[in-house]
């Protein structure tokens, strides 16, 4: 007992002990402020460059998409009537006369009909690219997973 | 002593820290404010920014494309950044563009211009060797750089095929505006919607950016090949027949798809400023479609096919034909001012008898019955096909003010009535398609979202019966093989009709030197796939259109069945049978 008093008039007695404490706790604090301000910097950073990113993206596609017109463009005037018909002659083709056919019954033979242009996988992807619980606030986020769990749960 | 040593020393490491931690919070304030940062992270700000979407492209019924893009180049100046303007201007001469022209646009600007633009839609080439010479120049010490030259990529239309389909294209202007043909028909599906907005600075908005979608891409029921045919012997036809200009329409008659509409003159599109050049005056851009005249003897198909319709002749009626005959107190003589005695409804429109149409439509079809015939074919009203510049020409009616009895005479055999090229043959498609007329039309599909819709074929209306076709179809057929008409091809049989028609003047009756020669038909008979129309204005070699029109027909069905893979009859009778 007599120990017990003692040691507590020597902690009384040190302030320093107190003023060691409470600027344990502050820089705690600090550290935990720091600890979040550098998360909060850590992802803010990292949205800044992948906005940076899609935005260079964005500008790689339009590029792309105006270097793919031009090449378009280019092939169509290298298949054009008249340079198809200037190298048909060059290498010594002749139009056909109705007179020069023969035609014979080819079976199976579908003629050809107009050009369809649909580009295959033209739907839009029944999963979304971005996942919701990269957008929503950790609030919907915790709402959804409730309400998910109670709809996964049901009734027996 | 000894404490106040260590209270130094606490001191130094607390200001130290303190100062340490100003300086970040200094730091932390001058980044939230510093001008370079804020243009990478601008949370608040918005930027105003113009997005193009590219213009759809054109292509034909198999592919082929008829209008595209291309990357061209508009070219900037950055007046604050005091460019060293002898250095630009050399450059500019150098790449090969119009001194001219920027020296215009220089003098235009106004006096506290930052940024003034010295040329736009220049081509690739040029640009990419400004951009090389910029690239030399960067960075010069003595400031004769490049530096404040800026290049802006954006996309112009582009025709790979120059003047082919011209007439059914239409062209774009510098300010993306469609004019003409189908340019100008689909310019708002065709140009997307150009969005200027506001977007977000900060990059971490990224995803606000909005996605333009790019204009529809179009497919027409243009046959690139037959097209290329058919202006070619047209083409020649001008020359061999010395006409002042022509016009050829391929349709299938039973989609009212147009696979080939040709007319003269044709421009190269990709060289639109000339069109004041090429077509002069009030030259109609497109003839088929906003060139209305007096078709005369093709138009007596459609009377003829109402008089059967309505039951009031058969083919085999036999009336006498003298060499003129008294309509509203108007006399009007066969073609060639003889008598033709004996003449049954084939005879009639094999011999192109006007005295006979004029006796059918006065005589036995009426005002009353022979006008709603000719309102049921369509004439007097634009078909509404999908190409601007439509016109409807002109069917007078009893009771309009300019009407006189002589026309139900006249117009029985195509005077007094005017139509364009397109209108008989939708008219005609009637004839050829078991009474049921189809709306012409040049657009076959649009792809949107990746998508392709085809153009749903729309019957306007059932004009006659598709006994009264199947008969009126027999007749030409048989007039075409008695005759030997210059339109027959071997091995395929044809309905036809010619039409020699005179021009009216604008003074007022009809001109004495010159005639319209047409030529209409379609094939093959038991199941015709095409419908063409022939139309030659002012031909000086012959004044027949038996002899000037019915020739190029030929050459066009001959094309035809080439390139649509259409055997003669009995060969493809034949492979039906097996």
């Amino acid at each position: 007992m007599n120990n017990v008093t003692q040691i507590v008039q020597k902690v009384r007695q040190a302030p320093w002990r107190v003023q060691r404490q409470w600027i344990g706790l502050f820089l705690l604090a600090l550290v935990l402020m720091a600890m979040v301000a550098g998360i909060y910097l850590n992802v803010t950073v990292g949205a800044a460059l992948a906005g940076r990113e899609t935005i260079s993206l964005q500008a790689m596609i339009t590029t792309n998409q105006r270097i793919n017109a031009d090449s378009e463009t280019q092939l169509a005037r290298l298949i054009s009537v008249e340079a198809m018909q200037q190298r048909a002659e060059a290498m010594g083709f002749q139009p056909v006369n109705p007179d020069d056919i023969t035609y014979m019954a080819v079976p199976g033979y579908v003629a050809p009909s107009a050009v369809d242009l649909s580009t295959p996988g033209s739907n839009p992807p029944a999963v979304p690219i971005i996942l919701p619980e990269y957008t929503e606030s950790w609030f919907d986020y915790f709402m959804n997973k409730q309400a998910s769990s109670d709809s996964a749960g049901g009734l027996p | 002593m000894k404490q106040h040593s260590h209270a130094w020393r606490f001191l130094s490491t607390a200001f130290l820290l303190a100062v340490l931690g100003i300086a970040i919070l200094v730091q932390i304030v001058r980044i939230q404010i510093s001008p370079e940062v804020a243009g990478v992270i601008d949370r608040g700000n918005y930027v105003w920014k113009d997005f193009y979407p590219p213009r759809g492209e054109i292509y034909d019924r198999h592919g082929s494309l008829l209008a595209g893009n291309k990357t061209v180049y508009e070219i900037g100046l950055d007046l604050t950044a005091k460019p060293d303007m002898p250095t630009v201007m050399l450059a500019l001469q150098m790449s090969g563009i119009d001194l001219n022209d920027v020296n215009y646009r220089i003098s235009q600007a106004p006096v506290n211009a930052q940024y003034i633009i010295l040329d736009d839609f220049v081509s690739a080439d040029k640009a990419d060797y400004l951009m090389t010479l910029q690239e030399k120049a960067h960075g010069d010490s003595t400031g004769k750089n490049l530096d404040a030259v800026y290049l802006k990529a954006h996309y112009a239309r582009s025709y790979p095929e120059n003047d082919l389909a011209s007439n059914v294209l239409g062209f774009v202007t510098e300010d993306n505006h469609g004019y003409l043909g189908i340019e100008e028909k689909y310019d708002n599906i065709l140009a997307g919607i150009p969005v200027r907005m506001a977007v977000p600075a900060d990059p971490r908005r990224a995803t606000e950016y909005p996605t333009i979608p790019p204009g529809q891409t179009i497919i027409l029921t243009i046959d690139r090949e037959i097209q290329a045919s058919i202006e070619n012997i047209l083409d020649q036809a001008l020359v061999s027949t010395g006409s002042s200009s022509g016009t050829i329409v391929v349709m299938d008659p039973r989609t009212g798809e147009i696979l080939a509409m040709s007319s003269t003159p044709r421009l190269n599109l990709n060289d639109y400023q000339s069109i004041t050049t090429v077509f002069p005056g009030e030259t109609p851009f497109n003839r088929a479609i906003s060139q209305a005249y007096e078709p005369g003897s093709v138009s007596k198909i459609l009377t003829m096919a109402g008089a059967l319709d309505s039951g009031v002749v058969q083919p085999d009626t036999v009336t006498f034909v003298p060499q003129s005959i008294v309509v509203g107190g108007s006399r009007i003589y066969n073609w060639d001012g003889a008598a033709w005695g004996y003449q049954d409804m084939t005879g009639c429109l094999a011999n192109s008898l006007n005295v006979c149409l004029a006796w059918v439509s006065s005589e036995n079809m009426h005002s009353d019955s022979f006008y709603s015939y000719m309102q049921r074919f369509g004439l007097g009203h634009a078909t509404g096909i999908d190409l601007a510049q439509e016109t409807s020409g002109r069917l007078k009616l009893p009771g309009d003010g300019d009407w006189y009895p002589v026309d139900l005479g006249t117009n029985a055999f195509g005077q007094g009535v005017s139509v364009t090229p397109i209108q008989m043959v939708m008219a005609a498609s009637a004839l050829a398609n078991d009474g049921k007329m189809v709306y012409p039309h040049v657009l076959y599909a649009q792809i949107q979202d990746g998508k392709q819709s085809n153009t749903k074929t729309q019957i306007v209306g059932t004009p006659i019966s598709a006994n009264t076709a199947h008969t009126i179809s027999e007749m030409l057929a048989n007039g075409l093989e008695t005759e030997s008409s210059a339109a027959l091809v071997p091995g395929y049989r044809i309905a036809g009709k010619t039409g020699t028609a005179q021009i009216p003047l604008p003074t007022g009756g009809y001109d004495q030197n010159n005639i319209n020669a047409s030529f209409i038909g379609w094939g093959p008979m038991d199941d015709p796939r095409f419908l063409v129309y022939v139309w030659l204005e002012k031909p000086q070699s012959n004044k027949a259109a038996s002899v000037v029109a019915a020739p190029i027909f030929k050459q066009v069905i001959e094309k035809l069945v080439v390139l649509m893979d259409i055997p003669p009859d009995a060969v493809r009778l034949q492979m039906i049978g097996r």
